[in-house]
């Protein structure tokens, strides 16, 4: 049982209790609203947690390494919009081209943030407020008040929110759904074993050692940014799919949303740790709060921002106080009587030993 | 030392660039707006000439003689105002203040307009700014309720029209007249009469409209909401919520899923605007309840086509909005140079749409509107057989 | 760096916003003869009275290197507050303590979660920002709420003193006040001492907790006067009153120099960026730019304020030593 415990790192204990919240949160709401359990349910949540994971994997990275990008609203809509228009003028375009288009143009404008970000020494924050701005009113310009809308865009990409990947006896996953499952395994797979990832975390615990130990920070972080902007590139391919209208309105204020699901999930927004399950798990929650929230109808639907705000708090402090407790008995117990690293500033610190020898 | 000059003199010219770069990009998009004209760029610039031998004019003028130096001959600067930018109807309205100024020989109106997450806010600041630029009247499509009234009011005291067109302003507190699309106990008559079409006189409706404080929106739901109760025809029609969109698309998607959901026996989803209409509609498509649910309400004919073909919208209503904005500049025109008074009963001439005369308007507790016309109601066999 | 330099930065900065702010009035003196009129002067002020006041505690608030994101719903909720107990027929000095009380309220729930918890504050406010939103929401649902007394909307539309309308008074009051504060009082040194290092404050015998508790409180409160002020102004209120300013105030007090990670900055140099947005968002109107293009101009001008410095300065090095890379 000990060995269990100590086997367990606290971002691992931090998602399963994430699981249970979900797990607590789908009963209650079960018990409470009619016709809850129903895969029209599933379907719903699953579709809207679709776009925002995409977009949350991509804020977790920039958050792991302590930046954060707030231009993502910006991308997701900018992209949503100028991969419809194009569309729109060649429909005949593949699928597969598609996508790649809307990375490209979300990963052109992150390298953008990038950039400024690592060489011109402008902070995280003060770029992408800029950025924000700045890709919106391109999109505002650009649009010249036109509207994407569903009927001009080629059939499978109207189709495709509908396309069922498998079926699992009633609950069908969608392809949407399992596009964005593969995003955030790719990536957590990529931060857990490639040396690229394991930097992302030495740099987010401390930028200034990670420069000394002859990390190239950097590139590491227009590389981020650039990952990040194109995967909003992808989260706007799926938003256009999924609503077909496309305004210059679009995905705006989601940045909120993406950093609320990120906090959540607990991605330290200091940097240095957190997952991209954990972040997916956030998202999840939120969503089936949101969803939930608006069918419950003890409480009018005036409450749902206040209830989600709270529960922000809620998550973050019991995060807070339960893990730094439980980190600190953590690390007594394994300095006395086991060798894995399982301190997080140890673990960071044999890191950056490895990634710069 | 050396770095800090130069930083200081390069950020000094990108920014002066910014500047005049962004007066030069707002021009660009008055030009392109405008390409069926023959020589668009020199009438551009004859009307900015103009504009400016008039401020020169009245430079020092106080700001109030700025109405009465304006006659026939010289211009009229007006800026016409939208909820926000980017929305397609009112780049519509646009084109027909466009095609009125060029009718009247004025130069055209400015196309201003603020962001949609700062909407009652930005219109403040732009009439307030009005009366620094000189315009001389402003055309508005009120996005609030009231808040707008102690600026509107500043407005006229500084010798500016201001009229309304679209959205009044509920109080009519510094507006001198409203230009009415279509009479606003008419529009719930006919969303009663579609859903009546529709549902074979009895069903359950809920509505979806935009901001929940927007003026005419509201005004249609309670006109409707007054028609079922009163008239028997109606009597089996029964409205069960009305819920609120923004008129953002993906949050109008959402709010009208959730419409079906929270009430399984709804036959039918009236939206009174068109980003609303669009969007329930879609949503019922994507839901596969198209069937079961219907939408109706006012939409834009090129957007609801694919879905009437679907089946999803049997009916829908809508008036020109390019109508609309040309009607609103020769009214804000002739209030301005003095041909007629903000009176009951002052008739004018409007170009292609003929004469108008300003009444009382009926559906607010004050304020004047001269009113447009009727709607055209668009129905499934009509489009099919086109 | 040594502290001359940092005097010398310093002021260098303030020139460069006071050169700025110079071209600008000169671009808008050539766009509208109207511009320097006494009116369109005051009126630069009072369409943005509200954003202006709450830019100074925010000023506090980053010099201590925090940040507090709920101030526009904040002002939301005072407002609703405030209509809401004027609505239910208590007097006027009702319903303004009220919203005062729940704004010094909602900012010391910020402080407790900043301070005492010790919670990053961009996730506190983060929530506060969602949850004091909803909360004006579920006071006010989806009516507007106006029909204050003649006096009270006067107090918020009307020149009280002059051409100078209550709102303009009160923010050159809170300036005077602030400057004193920070310049010449304890608590003033003791803001940029923790917004440095908070471990070398503590050392020092500084109480942190308490300092940013009171921060917090602050923030609160005048977001709360501001929340008032913008519903006399307007002359009604609803649930999404303010929406939106916190990026507006955020900008302001960033271009003025203060620097996100604490412990510098000036309200000169804030004033300056005040005065340098109000004017070209003025300016840009005058030229008939649309929002969207002005909010993006605005943002393209905060990161150029930070970035084009950074680069000569990178050039400097490299042309003097081609050997080392750019530090700044």
């Amino acid at each position: 049982m000990n060995q269990f415990w100590r086997n367990i790192r606290p971002e691992q204990l931090r998602e399963l209790s994430l699981v249970l919240i979900i797990a607590l949160a789908v009963l209650f709401f079960g018990s409470q609203i009619e016709n809850y359990y129903h895969p029209r349910t599933f379907n719903r949540i699953a579709s809207s947690v679709a776009i925002l994971a995409v977009v949350a994997a991509g804020q977790t990275l920039v958050v792991i390494m302590r930046n954060i990008d707030l231009s993502v609203g910006s991308i997701v809509g900018f992209t949503a919009y100028f991969t419809g228009r194009i569309l729109v003028n060649s429909p005949e375009m593949s699928p597969v081209a598609a996508i790649i288009l809307a990375m490209l143009m979300g990963g052109g404008l992150g390298v953008i943030n990038g950039l400024i970000i690592a060489y011109g020494n402008v902070p995280a924050i003060i770029t992408t407020l800029g950025t924000l701005a700045i890709y919106r009113a391109v999109l505002v310009n650009g649009a010249n008040a036109e509207s994407i809308i569903t009927s001009a865009l080629p059939t499978w990409l109207v189709d495709l929110p509908r396309l069922n990947a498998f079926t699992f006896g009633e609950i069908q996953i969608r392809a949407v759904v399992l596009l964005a499952l593969i995003v955030v395994i790719i990536f957590q797979l990529a931060v857990t074993f490639l040396p690229w990832g394991r930097r992302l975390y030495a740099i987010g615990s401390n930028p200034h050692a990670a420069e000394m130990a002859g990390l190239p920070v950097k590139r590491t972080t227009v590389s981020v940014y650039a990952i990040c902007g194109a995967l909003c590139g992808i989260g706007g391919f799926l938003f256009l799919a999924r609503f077909g209208t496309i305004t210059v309105v679009a995905a705006q204020g989601m940045e909120l949303q993406v950093v609320a699901a990120v906090v959540v999930g607990g991605v330290n927004i200091f940097g240095g740790s957190g997952s991209l399950i954990g972040a997916l798990l956030g998202t999840i929650l939120i969503a089936t709060l949101e969803q939930s929230l608006l069918r419950w109808r003890v409480i009018s639907e005036f409450w749902r921002d206040a209830v989600l705000g709270l529960l922000i708090l809620l998550a973050v402090t019991t995060d807070s106080l339960i893990l730094k407790n439980l980190r600190s008995w953590w690390g007594r117990s394994t300095q006395t009587d086991s060798p894995s690293p399982a301190t997080h500033q140890a673990e960071i610190e044999v890191e950056i030993e490895e990634v710069a020898s | 030392m050396f770095s800090r000059q130069i930083s200081l003199i390069s950020t000094l010219l990108l920014f002066s660039w910014l500047v005049t770069g962004c007066a030069f990009l707002d021009t660009d998009v008055d030009v392109r707006a405008d390409q069926s004209e023959e020589n668009p760029v020199v009438i551009e610039e004859i009307s900015i000439d103009i504009a400016t031998d008039q401020i020169d004019q009245s430079n020092e003028n106080d700001r109030n003689k700025i109405t009465q130096n304006v006659t026939g001959d010289e211009a009229f600067n007006a800026v016409l105002l939208p909820k926000f930018m980017g929305i397609s109807v009112f780049d519509k309205a646009n084109e027909g203040a466009a095609d009125a100024a060029r009718s009247l020989r004025q130069p055209f109106p400015a196309f201003v307009g603020p962001t949609s997450s700062n909407s009652t806010q930005g219109q403040i600041e732009i009439l307030n700014d009005a009366v620094t630029h000189g315009y001389d009247a402003v055309l508005i499509s009120n996005n609030g309720g009231d808040e707008i009234s102690a600026a509107a009011q500043a407005a006229t005291e500084a010798g500016v029209t201001v009229i309304t067109w679209d959205s009044p302003i509920p109080s009519a507190v510094g507006e001198s007249v409203f230009v009415a699309q279509v009479d606003f106990d008419e529009t719930g008559l006919v969303m009663a009469e579609m859903a009546h079409n529709i549902l074979d006189g009895r069903g359950q409706i809920a509505i979806l409209s935009a901001g929940r404080d927007a003026a005419n929106q509201n005004a249609w739901i309670a006109a409707m909401e007054t028609v079922l109760i009163n008239d028997p025809k109606y009597q089996e029609l029964e409205i069960v919520d009305t819920a609120y969109g923004n008129d953002n698309f993906s949050i109008s998607y959402s709010t009208a899923i959730n419409l079906a959901n929270n009430y399984p026996d709804l036959d039918l989803i009236m939206a009174p605007t068109t980003v609303g209409i669009q969007a329930a509609a879609q949503a019922m498509q994507d839901e596969g309840l198209c069937q079961t649910v219907k939408t109706s309400g006012l939409g834009l004919p090129d957007e609801m086509v694919p879905h009437m073909i679907e089946g999803c919208v049997p009916q829908f209503a809508l008036w020109s909005f390019n109508d609309l904005g040309y009607l609103a500049y020769y009214l804000a025109y002739h209030l301005t140079v003095g041909n007629i008074e903000p009176e009951v009963g002052e008739t004018f001439f409007a170009g292609r749409l003929g004469r108008f005369t300003i009444e009382e308007d009926p559906t607010r507790e004050q304020g004047l509107r001269v009113l447009m016309g009727s709607f055209t109601i668009y129905k499934e066999q009509d489009l099919l057989w086109q | 760096m040594n502290r001359k330099s940092l005097i010398d930065r310093l002021l260098q900065w303030e020139t460069l916003l006071a050169i700025i702010f110079v071209v600008v009035v000169l671009i808008n003196i050539s766009l509208s003869p109207f511009y320097l009129s006494l009116q369109n002067q005051v009126n630069l002020f009072h369409l943005s009275i509200e954003k202006i006041i709450v830019a100074l505690v925010m000023t506090l608030i980053i010099i201590n290197a925090e940040i507090d994101l709920s101030v526009a719903s904040i002002m939301g909720l005072a407002a609703c507050v405030f209509a809401f107990v004027w609505d239910d027929g208590f007097t006027l000095g009702t319903a303004i303590s009220a919203a005062l009380l729940v704004g010094a309220l909602a900012g010391a729930i910020n402080g407790f979660f900043v301070a005492y918890v010790g919670l990053p504050s961009l996730v506190v406010t983060l929530a506060g920002l969602i949850a004091y939103r909803g909360l004006a929401r579920v006071l006010v649902e989806d009516r507007s709420i106006g029909d204050f007394p003649e006096g009270f909307d006067a107090l918020g539309q009307d020149p009280l003193f002059g051409p100078l309308t209550f709102g303009i008074i009160l923010f050159f009051i809170g300036l005077a006040i602030m400057i004193v504060v920070l310049q010449r009082s304890g608590f003033g040194r003791k803001t940029y001492v923790v917004g440095n290092s908070i471990e070398v404050a503590e050392y020092s015998g500084v109480n942190a907790k308490r300092l940013k508790m009171i921060l917090f409180i602050l923030s609160g409160l005048v977001s709360a006067i501001a929340g008032i002020l913008i519903a006399a102004r307007l002359g009604a209120v609803r649930g999404s009153t303010a929406e939106g300013f916190e990026l507006d105030i955020i900008t302001m007090v960033l271009l003025g120099g203060v620097s996100i990670f604490g412990g510098s900055g000036t309200l000169t140099g804030v004033g300056l960026a005040i005065l340098i947005i109000l004017n070209m968002r003025n300016g840009m109107s005058l030229a008939n730019v649309s929002g969207n293009a002005q909010t993006g101009v605005i943002g393209l001008l905060l990161i150029l304020s930070v970035l084009v410095p950074n680069l000569l300065q990178w050039v400097q090095t490299k042309l003097n030593d081609p050997r080392t890379s750019g530090q700044t």
